[in-house]
């Protein structure tokens, strides 16, 4: 017994060495560039989680704005996890010149950036806003506003109904802001349609494609639905593949993603607003730059435009 | 006397399968939809993947185990699916991938905790975030999309009038209750369960009825996620999420005792349908997402105190 435990220590041992030596090669988006307006400066980026596409395309963004300004980037994930992201932040100090930050929390990130701020790191609030960012020290916020990217998509499905109709909404996990705040869009623009109904409470799918798909299906048994509005491409998807292709049900997401746009092309999905995740990042790579360079922003809030995308426009953003 | 007893140990013994069909009730008087054949074909539809995760889970409480990691596999398996179900071989193989990856996930599992004597509980927690975590990196942390015409037709698609899904947990359940109830194999599963040292003194070898439980989870977990991904049309590192407490709950509801050494297959089968129809009745009515985890919850508790208490009485 004692010998199968040696071994299985041994085994164990040998896998998370060369396991590590492998993650070690393909090293979490270390960037290294010589030339470029940002050359010199050592940039975090730390990213909510890197689970989806969207992550991804945060991701590929900030590589590629990181070569053209030959900044020395590292890109990390803090796992949706809070305590993380603040530790990733405390160890940042004194390492890095400046932090760009997606909140996994936008309460919970302040005090951590305060500590940085005053150590002199140029911290950067990308993707979601923290509550009351301006007052622990955030230098610039670069994200998109999910109230208006939920009002576009609100609007867009209340010009394909003609102002008329019955609609559901799926919403992401209770409680998280980014989808509170696009249902906060969707209820602005529903105020200007009395004529368009909620048949039912909006459901929580948790950005859950199959959940999406095991609740639209139940409703299409029980209610005539006009439109269905996801707050993200997975959850329009699951909508979808309930309704069918070409159903006549308008169904609409939030995103932009790669697998969004194959169902919108399919035509399981209408049209989805797109979130340009790779533009915020882009934005805060590059306001970081400036004002490492001693530069000052014209303005410290960088809003990135919603774009609608539908069958029409849909080649121009794959 | 004789027969009034005989009638409530009757009840009590099947007191769950009258709890499922008072809910029907209620739930078919509020919203006369709810019994519509559309909609008894999506509660097969729904309840599908979670029966086959389920069984498997049915074999490992019974041996005394439990699986933490059968969401995970289920995902892995889902995303090799995927990369494969492009069409650019005969759909069987990208079954038999995934239900082979599924059986080896399953089998570590197993070995860990029999043969390396680690508690279940911690061994399928660690497979539970390695497995999660070798889905997302085989992928990239991209859903893998562009799934052939066939293969993302299969689970939409109807054999007989019966949801192709719905068929492949019949055939599941039905191997699977014939193993438990009715071989050597299934005799010793439970003997595991109910005493491990006196089934190892009567001469089974624990170690192995031990590793093969784990391994039917795993091998029914990777052919979840085979039909998940088949039915979501796109491979999604993050699917079946928490699927491991679901596939729990339908075996507890189901009178598959925690301890080990009781269950029955077709309490698996009404716990699963149990906790499908609460989900798309709750759907149906369109209650809010927030009372609908409230009494889901409630009913959860509820249905099995009823039954252990109908059980108690018994004895």
């Amino acid at each position: 017994m004692k010998k199968l435990t040696l071994v299985m220590a041994i085994i164990l041992a040998v896998a998370l060495l060369t396991g590590t030596a492998f993650a070690a090669q393909m090293e979490n988006g270390v960037l290294r560039a010589g030339a470029g307006a940002g050359a010199g400066y050592k940039i975090l980026l730390l990213q909510q989680h890197r689970n989806n596409a969207f992550q991804n395309g945060v991701y590929d963004a900030a590589v590629a704005a990181a070569e053209e300004l030959g900044c020395d980037l590292t890109i990390l994930s803090s796992d949706s996890d809070a305590a993380t992201q603040i530790g990733q932040i405390e160890q940042a100090i004194g390492e890095y010149d400046a932090i760009l930050f997606e909140p996994v929390n936008p309460d919970a990130l302040g005090a951590a950036s305060k500590e940085a701020a005053d150590a002199g790191v140029v911290v950067i609030n990308i993707i979601s806003a923290c509550t009351d960012w301006e007052s622990y020290g955030i230098a610039a916020l670069s994200c998109g506003d999910n109230v208006t990217a939920g009002e576009t998509e609100m609007q867009n499905v209340a010009d394909l109904l003609g102002g008329k109709g019955k609609i559901a909404i799926l919403t992401g996990p209770s409680g998280d802001s980014g989808g509170l705040q696009r249902l906060e869009g969707y209820t602005n623009i529903l105020a200007n349609y009395p004529e368009i109904e909620q048949v039912v409470e909006p459901a929580d799918c948790g950005w859950d494609t199959a959940s999406a798909q095991t609740t639209v299906e139940s409703w299409l048994s029980a209610y005539e639905l006009d439109a269905i509005v996801c707050e993200n491409d997975g959850m329009a998807i699951g909508a979808g593949n309930a309704a069918g292709a070409n159903s006549g049900i308008i169904i609409t997401g939030v995103d932009g993603t790669p697998d969004g746009f194959e169902a919108i092309k399919d035509g399981r999905v209408t049209g989805t607003v797109s979130q340009n995740g790779g533009e915020m990042a882009a934005n805060g790579l590059n306001a970081a730059v400036l004002l490492l360079k001693g530069e000052t922003l014209e303005s410290n809030t960088l809003i990135t435009t919603n774009t609608w995308i539908d069958a029409n426009n849909l080649a121009d953003y794959e | 006397m004789e027969n009034k007893k005989k009638a409530s140990s009757f009840i009590s013994e099947y007191f769950i399968f009258f709890i499922f069909i008072a809910i029907v009730v209620i739930l078919t008087i509020m919203k006369p939809s709810f019994i519509s054949p559309r909609n008894l074909g999506n509660i097969l539809k729904q309840a599908s993947i979670n029966g086959i995760l389920a069984f498997g889970m049915m074999f490992v409480i019974i041996s005394g185990g439990f699986d933490m990691s059968v969401g995970s596999t289920l995902a892995f398996a889902g995303i090799l699916a995927a990369m494969l179900g492009k069409g650019q071989v005969p759909l069987i193989l990208p079954l038999i991938i995934s239900m082979f990856a599924g059986l080896c996930v399953g089998i570590l599992n197993g070995v860990g905790i029999s043969v390396g004597n680690l508690p279940a509980f911690i061994m399928t927690l660690g497979t539970q975030t390695g497995i999660r975590g070798l889905a997302l990196l085989i992928c990239g942390g991209n859903p893998v999309t562009g799934l052939s015409e066939g293969y993302r037709n299969l689970a939409a698609g109807t054999i007989l009038g019966i949801p192709t899904l719905a068929v492949f947990w019949i055939v599941v359940a039905a191997i699977c209750s014939f193993v438990a109830t009715k071989t050597v194999y299934g005799r010793r599963v439970f003997a595991c369960g109910g005493n491990i040292q006196a089934a190892r003194v009567a001469g089974i070898n624990t170690n192995f009825i031990r590793i093969s439980t784990f391994a039917i989870a795993g091998l029914l977990a990777g052919l979840s996620g085979f039909l998940m991904t088949s039915r979501v049309t796109i491979g999604q590192p993050t699917a079946g999420e928490s699927y491991e407490m679901d596939a729990i709950t339908a075996c507890v509801v189901g009178g598959v005792s925690m301890s080990g050494g009781v269950g029955k297959p077709w309490g698996v089968i009404v716990g699963t349908l149990l906790i499908t129809i609460i989900a798309n009745g709750l759907d149906i009515l369109g209650v809010s997402a927030y009372w609908q985890k409230i009494v889901k919850g409630l009913i959860i508790v509820v249905a099995v105190l009823i039954d252990v208490k109908g059980k108690s009485k018994k004895d």
